[in-house]
């Protein structure tokens, strides 16, 4: 009885190796698939591990193009402030010109009035002195040469204070710089993984991690940005100003 | 009242516009520094200086430091001070206050708005 027992048992577990077996033809195509895979992303792994590595040693080049860019910039920007200087300069002269030529016209013209009382108020004369005063320069054109003067020295003013834009968008320049040395050290630290272990998804960062954080004291404003309205101001004056920039106000904020 | 200003400005364009923006407004007397290092070396230097305008992110010394370091020194704690810079948001002035600065121009700025906050300071010395 025993051995019947026996031989039931070992039948069973033939039948549960056969079944493994079966079970095992069915998933070698599989294995083998996933085998060939992982042999074509090998070479496909090796060519974005050289494509980062070549984008990280291009990466030096573009921080130093755009370190050219703000150089260049700045060059510029002095070579139209020196310009805006001279032309600043003549028209101040133009301006000292035209006030002491006013000036020897209103002589002029006071002497021309007491030498016009002397005279005799004969028709010959009156003739003369009428011809004499429609030849004489009038004070109203020197008023509007003056006015043109100054409109003109205010708009040469303006283009300076324009030019603040090379300050701005040199700060841009320099906060994009430092975004990209923060993408090169993220690629660097890849190429190590990619190197020294399996690839670690993890290791991507997401792109909101990349983001322009200014590191402590540093020399560019990373949100400068060239903004003609009077918002920024208006809040500082209020701040300024109003009670909101109370001592009590300020300690809460930095206690 | 002749006053001798102190451009700090890391930016040569920024000191040319600032000194520029000065003369245009008849103040004649100025000296420049390009950090706030520079500015404490020109401030021990000349005891004429009787006014600041400084940016705020500069190499070495920034312009809110600077602005501790003249608060915190006694013979230099009255200079006025008047802050310059592209930063704009609520926080930034408001710690630029709390150092102490007398007032405060968001850049870009307009002669009319440089004009206005000199002025102000100017009334008070």
């Amino acid at each position: 009885m025993k051995k019947v027992t026996n031989m039931t048992e070992l039948f069973e577990k033939l039948s549960d190796l056969k079944a493994v077996f079966s079970y095992g033809q069915k998933i070698i195509p599989v294995l083998q698939s996933l085998i060939d895979f992982m042999r074509d992303t090998v070479p496909l792994l090796e060519t974005v591990n050289n494509s980062i590595a070549e984008s990280t040693r291009q990466i030096p080049k573009a921080s130093h193009h755009i370190s050219d860019v703000t150089s260049a910039t700045e060059l510029a920007t002095t070579e139209i402030l020196d310009i805006v200087d001279i032309i600043s300069g003549e028209i101040g002269k133009l301006e000292d010109n035209l006030a002491a030529e006013k000036a020897k016209l209103e002589n002029r013209k006071n002497v021309f009035e007491k030498i016009k009382a002397k005279l005799e108020p004969t028709a010959e004369n009156k003739t003369l002195i009428e011809e004499y005063e429609s030849y004489n320069e009038s004070l109203e054109a020197h008023e509007v040469i003056s006015q043109i003067l100054q409109n003109t020295k205010n708009n040469v003013f303006n283009i300076t204070l324009s030019l603040q834009v090379q300050d701005i968008t040199s700060q841009q320049l320099a906060a994009v710089n430092h975004l990209i040395e923060n993408v090169q050290d993220k690629l660097a630290s890849l190429i190590l993984d990619l190197e020294t272990s399996d690839f670690q998804n993890e290791n991507v960062q997401d792109s909101d991690d990349i983001k322009i954080i200014a590191p402590e004291n540093s020399t560019f404003n990373p949100d400068a940005k060239y903004d003609k309205s009077t918002t920024n101001q208006d809040i500082a004056d209020s701040l300024v100003n109003s009670a909101k920039a109370s001592q009590d106000e300020i300690d809460k904020l930095f206690s | 009242m002749s006053i001798k200003f102190l451009i700090v400005d890391d930016s040569v364009t920024m000191r040319r516009i600032v000194a520029n923006s000065l003369q245009n407004l008849g103040y004649k007397e100025y000296v420049e520094a390009s950090d706030g290092k520079d500015a404490l070396l020109k401030l021990s230097e000349d005891d004429s200086i009787n006014f600041v305008i400084t940016d705020w992110n500069m190499p070495n010394i920034s312009g809110l430091e600077l602005t501790k370091a003249i608060r915190g020194d006694s013979s230099l704690s009255k200079i006025p001070i008047l802050m310059v810079t592209t930063r704009g948001v609520k926080e930034d002035i408001l710690e630029a206050l709390n150092a102490k600065v007398n007032n405060y121009v968001v850049k870009p700025f307009t002669p009319q708005i440089l004009k206005e906050k000199i002025d102000q300071i100017v009334s008070t010395l």
